[in-house]
């Protein structure tokens, strides 16, 4: 009943994770953020270089804001692909992004895409694609989030 | 594929749920003797949702193919910063102000666009109006920090529903004090219904 009186679950469970990050010279250091379906938003990012500074924030969102991710996640088609012919992880860098949306459950990982050139010689350069720019659209919706609640710069 | 002891922390996890929410209802994390149970709370978040759903999810990915991450435990189960906030109902005040979400934003919109319908309200003293990284056109959001409750709550008034440039747009406040449930609902609910917690996670 709670279920159907808030639009954030509207159509059915909702999460959605990122995680993009590398170990190396100065530790592990990664960006991190989930929405959970109680409309918390979780940000993470730990840089050791130069400050070791690691930046946790967490907000309550509101249903409509839970909607518009969900959204841009349905838009992008991303819960057709697959990452079975994507780069795998490797010392350079690991991104992670998992959802649940619905009945369907992704959980996908990855190299770092250091530009559109990577996805272009890659083996699924259309599902690559989508994910690219699906991830740089979550970001921006992320940072600004971050930024204008907690007056910091999130990166 | 969830292995065995993700299937047993679920069971678990769902006593240790209700439990919080009916001691404090906030979010309580390191700062409470029950930090433990919120470890494998989000842990399962990720790893338990097929098994714990009422109707199986379908599944893709690598993720799905290697071993429980431990560092990913770590990492989101420490303690956050947020703003002090007392939670329960109601939009939570940014640092600065108060933000508002629009949405259904014409993909031709301009900043000057939101600032003719918006500024009308109050002095908007933040406008992010993000870009679709692929096409270069507007996402589809605008998110607007006033200073005031006063003039967000009048935007949210006048505009929701209202009409930007052709499109009908919708005006919500992006930050809420507390979980979009309903905490009365979910205090009503009885033990006997706790097996079916799991569905509200996943």
């Amino acid at each position: 009943m709670a279920e159907e009186e808030n639009g954030a679950t509207a159509g059915g469970e909702f999460y959605l994770r990122y995680y993009v990050g590398h170990k190396g010279k100065f530790g592990h250091e990664f960006l991190e953020f989930e929405f959970r379906p109680d409309g918390k938003l979780r940000y993470a990012n730990n840089s050791n270089y130069k400050n070791d500074t690691m930046i946790r924030k967490e907000v309550f969102l509101t249903p409509s804001v839970l909607k518009e991710c969900r959204r841009i996640v349905s838009d992008s088609d991303i819960m057709k692909e697959d990452d079975n012919n994507w780069p795998e992880p490797d010392r350079v860098g690991r991104q992670e992004l998992e959802i649940v949306m619905g009945n369907e459950h992704i959980s996908f990982t990855t190299s770092k895409i250091g530009s559109l050139m990577d996805v272009q010689t890659s083996k699924d350069p259309e599902g690559l694609r989508i994910f690219y720019y699906l991830v740089q659209d979550l970001k921006c919706f992320v940072f600004s989030l971050i930024s204008l609640h907690f007056k910091i710069k999130p990166i | 594929m969830a292995n065995a002891a993700d299937v047993d922390a679920l069971d678990f996890e769902p006593d240790d749920d209700d439990l919080m929410d009916e001691d404090a209802a906030v979010d309580v994390d390191a700062s409470s003797p029950s930090a433990a149970a919120t470890i494998p709370k989000l842990k399962s978040a990720i790893t338990g949702g097929s098994v714990a759903s009422s109707a199986p999810k379908k599944t893709k990915g690598r993720g799905f193919r290697e071993e429980t991450d431990a560092g990913r435990t770590n990492r989101m189960s420490g303690r956050f910063d947020s703003l002090d906030s007392d939670g329960g109902p109601g939009p939570e005040r940014s640092i600065e102000g108060w933000i508002i979400l629009v949405t259904g934003v014409h993909e031709e919109a301009q900043e000057d666009d939101l600032q003719n319908a918006f500024g009308e309200f109050g002095e908007i003293k933040n406008l992010h109006l993000n870009l679709d990284r692929r096409t270069g056109f507007v996402k589809g959001y605008a998110l607007i920090e006033y200073e005031s409750y006063e003039e967000a709550e009048k935007a949210i008034a006048s505009m929701d529903g209202g009409e930007l440039l052709t499109q009908t747009v919708n005006v919500d406040w992006a930050f809420s004090r507390g979980p979009s449930r309903r905490k009365n609902n979910r205090r009503r609910s009885p033990h006997g219904h706790r097996s079916r917690s799991p569905r509200r996670r996943f």
